[in-house]
């Protein structure tokens, strides 16, 4: 064996690795994707950009780190890198933190409020949560994404996305609630509710 | 009616320390069980053990996290398509020139036995099983 067939068999048993262990995530990135980008084609595209990018460095992989969560770093690095350019997204502003907690509920939720808005969730159709979360910005939709169906904790996410652990709780708090809004206000197009969801009680 | 006449009994049960409306801007740290990360901490934890309104609110917020949660995972399960599975896998074999791998499996199995005699004459006898599996791979040549 010469020092070539060295380095094509570590190669090969590099491909092997990755395969058995990072291609069990296609599905769960696929679905991840879908969310990303909006549509299927594109989201095929971003998952087979980020296997071949996370093949690509897979060497730098630290054994025993958390695979599923370097993979969803790479796919989200990758979509935002590539995948919305040409549709500029607004940034939000640095002062997001103070303000999300200005702006943040000061009153008590009424009772009626309240069941109105548990009916909702319980009522709507898959259809009405997809459309949801489509219509949430970007930055929003990822980071509740990552949270709630991922179950990364926040920590993980701030690592996935490359921003401050701050910006990753107000993101999460700013998109649940404007998640909850979007379907309030499905379910009272629908019929199912009578109230509006989340109407803070006027304050002088 | 603003949030202090509705709270006001519960201003002087806690000193005044910290308002509800200060409990509510602290939400997502409580949900996300991450209280333990903001200052007021304590504050909070005592103003919420004696505000009914308080409770009651993240109480709901717990549950409307639940079943948002419940219905994102319900929804958002896509699978990928077969031919993508497929795609993946021939691109990365692409990466390797195409080329097919064998696999060779070594597997090596010995017992190591000391014994140890001390000096009363006390014998000690050490076995010790080692299995070792080796897996290489190599490339196929190309014809």
């Amino acid at each position: 064996m010469n020092a070539k067939d060295l380095v094509l068999e570590s190669a090969a048993d590099r491909t092997v690795r990755f395969e058995r262990d990072a291609l069990v995530f296609t599905n769960q990135l696929y679905a991840a994707a879908l969310r990303y980008t909006k549509n299927p084609e594109d989201a095929r595209d971003l998952v087979q950009d980020t296997y071949l990018k996370a093949f690509a460095s897979f060497h730098q992989f630290e054994e025993g780190t958390n695979l599923r969560a370097w993979l969803y770093r790479v796919l989200t690095t990758t979509f935002i890198n590539s995948y919305r350019k040409g549709q500029r997204q607004p940034q939000i502003s640095q002062a997001e933190l103070e303000d999300w907690q200005l702006e943040q509920a000061q009153s008590h939720t009424s009772n009626l409020g309240k069941s109105a808005e548990v009916e909702a969730l319980e009522k709507l159709p898959d259809s009405d949560i997809k459309r949801a979360l489509q219509e949430i910005p970007e930055e929003f939709r990822i980071v509740v994404y990552l949270a709630d169906v991922e179950g990364f904790s926040y920590k993980e996410i701030a690592e996935i996305v490359d921003v401050p652990a701050g910006t990753v709780m107000s993101r999460l708090h700013r998109g649940r609630k404007q998640l909850r809004e979007k379907l309030a206000d499905y379910a009272k197009e629908l019929g199912y509710t009578v109230a509006t969801s989340k109407k803070k009680e006027a304050s002088e | 009616m603003s949030h202090d006449d509705f709270n006001s009994h519960n201003l002087n049960s806690t000193g005044g320390q910290i308002n509800c409306g200060e409990v509510l801007a602290s939400l997502i740290f409580i949900i996300e069980g991450q209280l333990q990360e903001m200052a007021e901490a304590a504050a909070i934890t005592d103003h919420m053990s004696n505000c009914l309104a308080c409770t009651a609110e993240i109480e709901h917020e717990r549950a409307m996290h639940t079943l948002l949660q419940d219905a994102l995972r319900r929804t958002c399960c896509e699978e990928a398509p077969e031919d993508l599975h497929q795609s993946i896998h021939a691109q990365l074999r692409a990466q390797l020139g195409g080329a097919a791998t064998t696999e060779v499996v070594t597997q090596v199995r010995m017992r190591e036995i000391s014994i140890e005699i001390d000096e009363f004459g006390n014998v000690e006898r050490h076995e010790i099983e080692i299995e070792q599996t080796h897996i290489q791979h190599f490339v196929d040549d190309e014809d």
